[in-house]
């Protein structure tokens, strides 16, 4: 084990080339991260083609840096302008903002930094320790139970993806037909092809990819003619010395809510499609209700600060634990680390880490490594940070639309993987100005594939359906999906409401059946501890609403 | 831009889509193998599409009954909002069509040049300033896509004769 994770270590830390690659990856992902207009997901699929002609470690290690980066860029926007740069840093700004502007930027930023520091460290060490075992979960899986996991991704993804739910069921569907076109992988037969020997090879992952999501994003930011020509930020900001020390004492005094804070981002990274963007507002409000000075919550509070940012890191964290351990990606971040390992031809799911631990491990160390070359860099990209948001949104969305061009036809090197590129981008475009969220459908086509090869190998093993609900694991994954389904109604649910007040113990109660079937000790103590708690709170809950 | 009426659009031409597929798997050949067709699976796709996408038209039919048309009808204002997307397409579909004549980097800097010209402006010192853009973004792009990741990049008929 030890040796294996020495090697994995050398092959990340010792390489200088993997090294150097990773911090123009953190650099890339802090400017990406601090623009606002651009997301980490964006930043991430444009290093996508660069990783190409690079190992598997080079090209995960050059992305993972992107990501970690990313999480952090936002911060520096956020704080300095008010203007959050990706929606994982938005609760950041409550009183990053605030701070700066009585007098404490460098404070400010130094907390923002070290708090993102310690929640990824944080969460690297539960993803070191909890990704193995989850593998060795996983491999109870069978295609019965990886299908249903498949569809409670995509329904949890749906039901998180905005307010309108009908929209979200469209968008997914729309990516598992896509990821349907072309070759099937169990027959090898055409499917809507319409005689074109291009449609018959399928959509290649990249190109929709980048089309679905970073050419439509870079219509819309230059929609607006005013805001295209002006510089990407209006309100400028001065180069800022960073309080290092002061901010590490006050991060480690404040521990508990760090701590609190990175296991809200872990567990949130955990759930499919659940980002940094509810995790640091989520850390948020905990931390606020935790604390005895609520009142200075949004005037420039350090645990206002502390909360979001060591989540949003620990996020990612607990995404890559999903990823790792059972192929699912935890978010969009994710999904497109998931399509950069199927260009590499691997495949992660419950035996990856023991058919690739060089690979699982190098992962495992450059999320380590990146967290450090996010804090080295922080100043050096805060001065680009101030360069680049001189320049016009116009100028810079006509570069990476060529760019992205030549990203994607280096992939195959044919001109029609630009034209895919071309077409979902204006898909994408159209979805989004239409109200139809796009996380679903990168999802869908991220795991169409895969839903049918599990599907397909479940009816071929046996041709008794109803081992959809009888196997524990898949039965289980089955209530997720229909709790996540019904989560929207309860969120919109009036609070006094008999179904607000037992929609949560009756999820417990429901969720603990499965558990009871899969027979081991712990899980059975686990359901027992459910089925006690929700029937505790049901209880509770009909008597109060009878007396009132 | 979204509002009932559109919605009940979008909804109509889903189902017409989904419609359509669903016709055309039926040409998905069947091996004879026994387990899972071929045509099942985007089946299943369709016709999930094909149920949603009637929840989504019953919805806003009902909202469009009760509330009525909410949204800008004036295809001025509607033009407006997309002009700057629209010139992107053009662009994109000229850089795309002239992509075996002018190669990956002449086309490159046209269309960079293009698009930064058409959304920028078209005054003297901006056209000077579009023009340095393109040819040192695309420059380098192709350079680091060449030399240093040996990708083979389109070349185009123009700089073979040349």
């Amino acid at each position: 084990m030890f040796d294996i994770i020495l090697q994995a270590g050398a092959s990340v830390l010792l390489d200088p080339l993997t090294l150097g690659l990773m911090g123009i990856g953190t650099l890339a992902g802090l400017l990406a991260g601090a623009i606002p207009g651009f997301t980490i997901a964006m930043g991430v699929i444009l290093t996508l083609p660069f990783t190409f002609g690079m190992s598997p470690i080079q090209g995960l290690a050059t992305m993972m840096g992107v990501f970690v980066g990313g999480l952090s860029g936002g911060l520096m926007s956020g704080m300095l302008t008010g203007i959050p740069g990706t929606p994982s840093s938005v609760a950041t700004t409550f009183d990053g903002f605030p701070m700066v502007r009585s007098g404490k930027p460098g404070l400010a930023l130094g907390l923002g930094l070290w708090s993102s520091f310690f929640g990824g460290m944080i969460s690297a060490v539960i993803l070191v320790a909890l990704a193995p075992q989850l593998a060795f979960l996983g491999l109870e899986f069978g295609p019965w139970d990886y299908f249903a996991l498949i569809v409670f991704a995509l329904t949890i993804t749906v039901s998180l993806s905005g307010d309108n739910m009908v929209k979200g069921l469209i968008a997914g569907c729309l990516g598992l037909f896509a990821a349907c076109v072309g070759e099937d992988e169990i027959n090898g037969v055409a499917r809507f092809a319409f005689g074109s020997d291009h449609i018959r090879q399928g959509f290649a992952f990249l190109p929709v990819l980048i089309g679905l999501f970073a050419f439509s994003q870079l219509l819309s930011d230059v929609e607006d003619n005013v805001k295209a020509k002006s510089p990407l930020m209006a309100k400028t900001a001065d180069p800022v010395r960073v309080e290092h020390r002061k901010a590490i004492a006050l991060v480690v005094k404040n521990w508990i809510n760090l701590f609190r804070s990175s296991f809200i981002g872990i567990f949130t990274g955990i759930l499919p499609a659940a980002g940094g963007s509810i995790s640091n507002i989520l850390a948020y409000d905990q931390a606020k209700k935790a604390a005895p000075n609520r009142d200075e919550f949004g005037k420039g509070a350090v645990d206002g600060i502390i909360a979001p940012e060591s989540a949003n890191n620990a996020t990612a964290g607990g995404a890559l634990i999903m990823m790792m351990a059972l192929g699912i990606p935890g978010d969009i971040v994710t999904a497109v680390m998931l399509g950069a390992l199927m260009i590499h031809n691997i495949i992660p799911g419950p035996s990856f880490i023991q058919d690739e631990p060089l690979l699982a491990y190098g992962v495992f160390i450059a999320f380590f490594a990146a967290h450090f070359f996010m804090v080295g860099l922080q100043a050096f990209s805060l001065r680009l940070f101030l360069l680049v948001t001189r320049i016009p949104m116009y100028v810079l969305a006509s570069v990476i639309l060529a760019y992205c061009a030549i990203g994607v036809f280096a992939l195959h090197n044919i001109t029609f993987d630009i034209w895919v590129m071309f077409g979902f981008g204006v898909i994408g475009y159209f979805m989004r100005k239409l109200g139809f969220p796009l996380a679903p459908m990168i999802l869908g086509v991220v795991l169409g594939k895969l839903a049918e090869l599990n599907i397909a190998r479940a009816i071929g093993t046996s041709d008794d359906y109803f081992l959809f609900v009888t196997r524990p694991w898949s039965l289980f994954f089955i209530l997720m999906a229909i709790v996540s389904i019904i989560f929207p109604f309860y969120q919109n649910a009036n609070k006094d409401s008999m179904f607000s007040k037992l929609y949560v113990p009756i999820c417990m109660m429901v969720l603990s059946f499965p558990l009871f079937l899969m027979g081991s000790p712990v899980r059975m103590i686990i359901a027992a501890i459910l089925l006690l708690a929700g029937s505790y709170f049901v209880y509770k809950r009909t008597t109060t609403l009878q007396v009132t | 831009m979204t509002n009932n009426k559109t919605d009940i659009i979008i909804s109509v031409f889903l189902l017409c889509f989904s419609g359509i597929m669903i016709n055309d798997a039926s040409n998905i050949r069947d091996l004879g193998f026994e387990g899972m067709k071929a045509d099942a699976w985007p089946r299943v796709v369709l016709w999930l599409l094909v149920i949603i996408s009637s929840v989504m038209l019953g919805k806003s039919y009902l909202l469009f009954k009760t509330e009525g048309h909410v949204g800008n009808n004036n295809f001025k204002v509607n033009f407006a909002k997309f002009k700057n997307a629209l010139i992107c397409f053009g662009m994109f579909i000229f850089f795309l069509s002239t992509l075996d004549y002018l190669g990956m980097l002449l086309g490159g800097i046209v269309f960079v040049f293009g698009l930064l010209t058409f959304l920028g402006g078209f005054s003297p010192n901006l056209i000077f300033k579009h023009l340095t853009i393109s040819i040192l973004s695309i420059g380098f792009m192709w350079m680091i896509f060449t030399f240093g990741l040996r990708v083979m990049l389109p070349e185009g008929e123009i700089l073979r004769v040349w």
